[in-house]
């Protein structure tokens, strides 16, 4: 794995922005050497010359015939809104390495939207929840937007419980145009419940990505004999043995990913199971297929 | 069951810790943080179960392991029963043969009570017969053989010593390991008072011994005895002789007794004397005559008692003639030789005269005439002297060299034919002179350090140590006295004078004991006692007498001593009352008087409340024995303290194994 995606890495790496620009550009350059992957350089549409702009984008056949400079517009630069959606709940303080669930989240939403703004010339904002909104940044991509978002995620602070309904209920309010939504949450809740606070927002016509955050220790929990564990949300406290953990419990939780996985995608929601100890460009990959699907 | 120590079963009350630990205590380790309990369960009935199980079998295990060290330490038994014991019980018959079983006809009806013992042994079980005294004896082995029991009994002469009851528990301990059976020890004795130790935690019995007692004395008995003799064991002038004599009565009524000097058999003083009711006199012998040489004594008072054994008190005395002592010094020297003299004068006039003998005239002399020699600070020998003095310690003789400032300065030490080492010289200034340092204190004539406090040594010679034993030496390490042996004699090296000049050895008083006592040394006439008491041993040979022959003959006309032993052993026993006559290894011949231990005297029994109490159990009804008496215990214990051990080790084994194998640390998870 690339160093700068490996988020045991980036941990060590102080500032988002840093952190973000740290991911983009060792994201985009394994891009270009990558023959299997690239942005798409299908014609999409003709936007007119303003200083500024690249030269080297001008069509000059259309400058020659009717001496007004156009640029050509591939699919892939056509601008887009990001509006990404951060659960900052209790469950998102859990770690079991160097990376916790909510600091990968950060990692993944601050590459995206340095990614989106700087690179894509996309419109981003922020969403921070958990049993209710904590922070939100309108979606756009106006100068210093950037800094906004970086500044929103850094205050994310990991408290409360989780609750979907209202957070999502509340920016279909503020997301107008049609764009990307991200959600990045460890999502313990009943994948009908997910699903039915999400799905609305992808009546409006959205793309909407669930990016599911889990540590590799709650895939495979290593609890020894027997174990007292203390729910982060809700305090309670229950003995396991390790024989359950070993087996009843990777089935239940896989059954969960596997249930939550097939609504959304039957709901037509993306859906992408991220470990907090891979790399981080899978969220950005997924990112922009969504992005050039869309387009 | 009972138990021995049923206070330790509180210890019991210690399972509630273990119980506390696996049923009462539901958390395992630190509570661990976890993101979602969404997807745990509350222990499923099945794992719960079998944990709980597991554990079960654990806490069962702990459980057993602090009962059974309750249990162990509580030291369970089972009461057996004397009536129909099988065959594997065994009788002992322990006879009290110490010197108050003389009195009256007690050894007699001792022996009747172990014959009719005997004769009501059940046929098959095994028995034997043990003696009581200084010692406890077997005079059997177990057998099942009654005429081999009765004939041990009736073979039964009584003894001299002095029994103590202290010994039986030991003893009894020690056969029943053995023997590995359950003991019922029969004690025939006059349960003498003063034979009980001073505690009576000593008198404890194992668990598995039944003890029953059979007194033979029916109550106390008044007994008078010649309780002591003070006597000299030495004496060279009869005019100094007094010998007092101590008459004891025990229980006894105040009376006149007829105390009577007897010499060589043959009385040669009376006196009365009066004795008050259970009290002591003292009589007094003066001057009486002996012939010289070694005289066997004794103190006889008349008989009126049941123990006429101690109405005699045996002593020996040695008369012999002034011993003579050649002291050799230089013509100036006229002061050793005056305080030497005067100091064995002062000790005892009539043991020692010395003969003092200036260097140029002792080439006459012939040392073999003299108890010991004296060479006072002489610088050389007539070489025809020299030689005589080398033969004469050769062949026994003793001689002391005192090396003062002109031996010193000679290319020869006189007789070990050594050169001295570089002498040592001293400040007569405050805390510049030396002093005596150490004192071998098993050396009879040196006495203790602290008798030479104050002694200041300003002048002291280098005594050549190579093959010598040192015996003093002065605070700064310097050997003060030595000795060597050569052939059957001895050569004594003193680093100083004994002149005042090279210290003031001679005005302080330890000068007086020190010669006293190394004169007696050297002429061989040391610590002589008039009388011994039985049990104690008699020193046979020093270290320095190997392999020398020795030969005793005890008051009975036997000698106790093989012809192996009589070369190599170094004491002897004491054990029977009378005259030894002893030839030791440095050739010496003497008599020695041996006396029964007076407390055997005191005639009076041990409390009835004190025997019941020793007896400890109460007596089963009806059970009586051989004589009509009833039997005082009944039960013989059988231990289960070695079962309890065995399964708490096992206990314990299955413990650890279960442990481990539930409580380990389990291994991580790929």
């Amino acid at each position: 794995m690339p160093r700068f995606l490996d988020p045991a890495v980036l941990s060590a790496i102080s500032g988002l922005e840093l952190v973000a620009k740290t991911v983009v550009d060792g994201f985009v350059a394994g891009l270009h050497r990558s023959a299997d992957f690239g942005f798409s350089q299908e014609f999409a549409e003709y936007r007119a010359y303003t200083p500024g702009d690249d030269l080297r984008h001008v069509d000059w056949n259309v400058y020659a015939r009717s001496e007004r400079a156009y640029l050509k517009r591939y699919r892939g630069e056509t601008n887009s809104l990001l509006t990404l959606l951060i659960d900052a709940s209790n469950s998102m303080s859990y770690a079991s390495g160097a990376v916790s669930k909510l600091d990968y989240a950060r990692y993944i939403a601050a590459s995206l939207a340095y990614l989106a703004i700087r690179t894509q010339r996309d419109a981003a904002g922020l969403v921070v929840f958990d049993d209710e909104l904590r922070c939100v940044v309108r979606p756009s991509a106006r100068e210093g937007q950037m800094h906004r978002v970086l500044a929103g995620l850094e205050r994310a602070e990991p408290r409360a419980r989780t609750r979907y309904e209202a957070p999502l209920e509340h920016v279909q309010g503020f997301v107008r145009r049609r764009g990307i939504v991200v959600m990045l949450s460890d999502f313990y809740a009943t994948p009908e419940r997910i699903v039915r606070a999400a799905e609305p927002l992808r009546f409006r016509g959205n793309e909407v990505v669930l990016f599911h955050i889990l540590d590799r220790a709650e895939l495979e929990p290593d609890i020894g004999a027997s174990a007292l564990l203390v729910d982060l949300e809700t305090a309670e406290r229950m003995e396991v043995n390790a024989e359950y953990a070993a087996r009843d419990y990777r089935e239940r939780i896989g059954a969960h990913i596997e249930a939550l996985g097939t609504r959304a995608r039957a709901a037509g929601l993306g859906y992408r199971l991220l470990v907090t100890d891979a790399p981080l460009d899978a969220a950005l990959r997924e990112y922009l297929t969504v992005r050039q699907g869309r387009d | 069951m009972g138990f021995l120590a049923p206070g330790f079963l509180l210890g019991a009350l210690a399972v509630g810790l273990p119980l506390y630990l696996h049923l009462l205590r539901r958390q395992s380790g630190v509570p661990r943080p976890f993101s979602s309990l969404m997807f745990f369960e509350r222990r499923l009935p099945v794992a719960a179960h079998r944990r709980r199980l597991r554990y079960l079998l654990l806490l069962a295990a702990r459980i057993a392991v602090i009962l059974l060290v309750a249990l162990a330490f509580a030291e369970p038994f089972i009461p057996g029963s004397l009536a129909g014991a099988g065959p594997e019980r065994l009788l002992l018959l322990v006879i009290d043969d110490s010197f108050s079983m003389r009195a009256g006809a007690r050894l007699d009806a001792a022996k009747r009570s172990a014959l009719a013992l005997v004769a009501s042994k059940p046929s098959g079980e095994r028995a034997q017969v043990l003696l009581l005294g200084a010692e406890v004896r077997a005079l059997t082995s177990a057998t099942e053989d009654p005429r081999v029991l009765r004939a041990a009994v009736e073979g039964i002469e009584p003894g001299d010593s002095r029994a103590s009851f202290a010994l039986l528990p030991g003893a009894v301990r020690a056969i029943g390991a053995s023997a590995g059976a359950p003991l019922e020890v029969h004690l025939v004795s006059d349960m003498q008072r003063t034979q009980m130790p001073p505690s009576f935690s000593e008198l404890a019995m194992p668990p598995n011994a039944a003890l029953e007692l059979q007194p033979v004395a029916s109550g106390a008995a008044p007994n008078w005895a010649v309780e002591s003799v003070t006597a000299p064991g030495q004496v060279f002038d009869l005019r100094t002789l007094r010998i007092q004599a101590v008459i004891a009565g025990y229980g006894t009524p105040a009376a006149t007794r007829t105390a009577t000097l007897i010499v060589n058999g043959r009385s040669v003083a009376t006196r009365r004397v009066a004795v008050p009711a259970s009290g002591r006199a003292t009589v007094e012998f003066d001057a009486p005559e002996l012939p010289y040489g070694l005289s066997r004594c004794a103190v006889r008072i008349d008989p009126a008692d049941l123990l006429a054994a101690d109405d005699e008190y045996l002593f020996s005395i040695e008369r012999a003639e002034r011993r003579r002592g050649l002291l050799v010094h230089q013509a100036a020297d006229t002061r050793s030789a005056l305080y030497f003299s005067a100091a064995l004068r002062a000790a005892d006039p009539s043991a020692f005269v010395i003969s003092p003998v200036e260097t140029a005239n002792v080439a006459q002399e012939d040392p073999s005439a003299y108890a010991f020699v004296v060479l006072s600070d002489v610088a050389a020998l007539p070489e025809r002297f020299s030689a005589r003095l080398a033969d004469y310690v050769m062949r026994g003789g003793s001689v002391l060299i005192a090396l003062g400032t002109a031996a010193a300065q000679q290319p020869r030490v006189p007789l070990i034919a050594v050169p001295p080492l570089a002498a040592h010289a001293y400040s007569r200034a405050p805390a510049g002179f030396a002093a005596v340092g150490e004192a071998d204190a098993t050396f009879p004539a040196v006495g203790r350090t602290a008798d030479w406090d104050g002694v200041r040594f300003f002048y002291a010679a280098g005594l050549p140590v190579a093959d010598a034993r040192v015996l003093m030496r002065l605070t700064d390490g310097t050997p003060l006295l030595s000795e060597r042996r050569f052939g059957e004699g001895r050569v004594m090296l003193f680093a100083s004078g004994f002149d005042n000049l090279t210290n003031d050895l001679p005005l302080h008083p330890v000068f007086v004991a020190f010669v006293d006592r190394l004169a007696r040394y050297l002429s061989g006439s040391e610590g002589r006692v008039s009388s011994h008491v039985v049990g104690e041993s008699l020193a046979l040979r020093s270290v320095r007498d190997p392999a020398v022959g020795v030969e005793v003959i005890d008051p009975h006309g036997h000698r106790p001593l093989s012809l192996g032993a009589s070369t190599t052993a170094e004491s002897l026993p004491l054990t029977i009352a009378g005259f030894y006559e002893v030839d030791f290894a440095n050739g010496r011949q003497d008599v020695i008087a041996v006396n029964p231990d007076r407390r055997e005297s005191d005639l009076a029994p041990v409390p009835r409340d004190v025997l019941a109490l020793w007896r400890g159990a109460a007596a089963v009804p009806g059970a009586t024995t051989a004589h009509g008496a009833p039997r005082l215990r009944a039960t013989a214990p059988y231990d289960l303290w070695w079962y309890a051990m065995t399964v708490l080790l096992a206990v314990c084994v299955a413990e650890s194994a279960l442990a481990s194998r539930y409580l380990g640390t389990p291994r991580e998870g790929p």
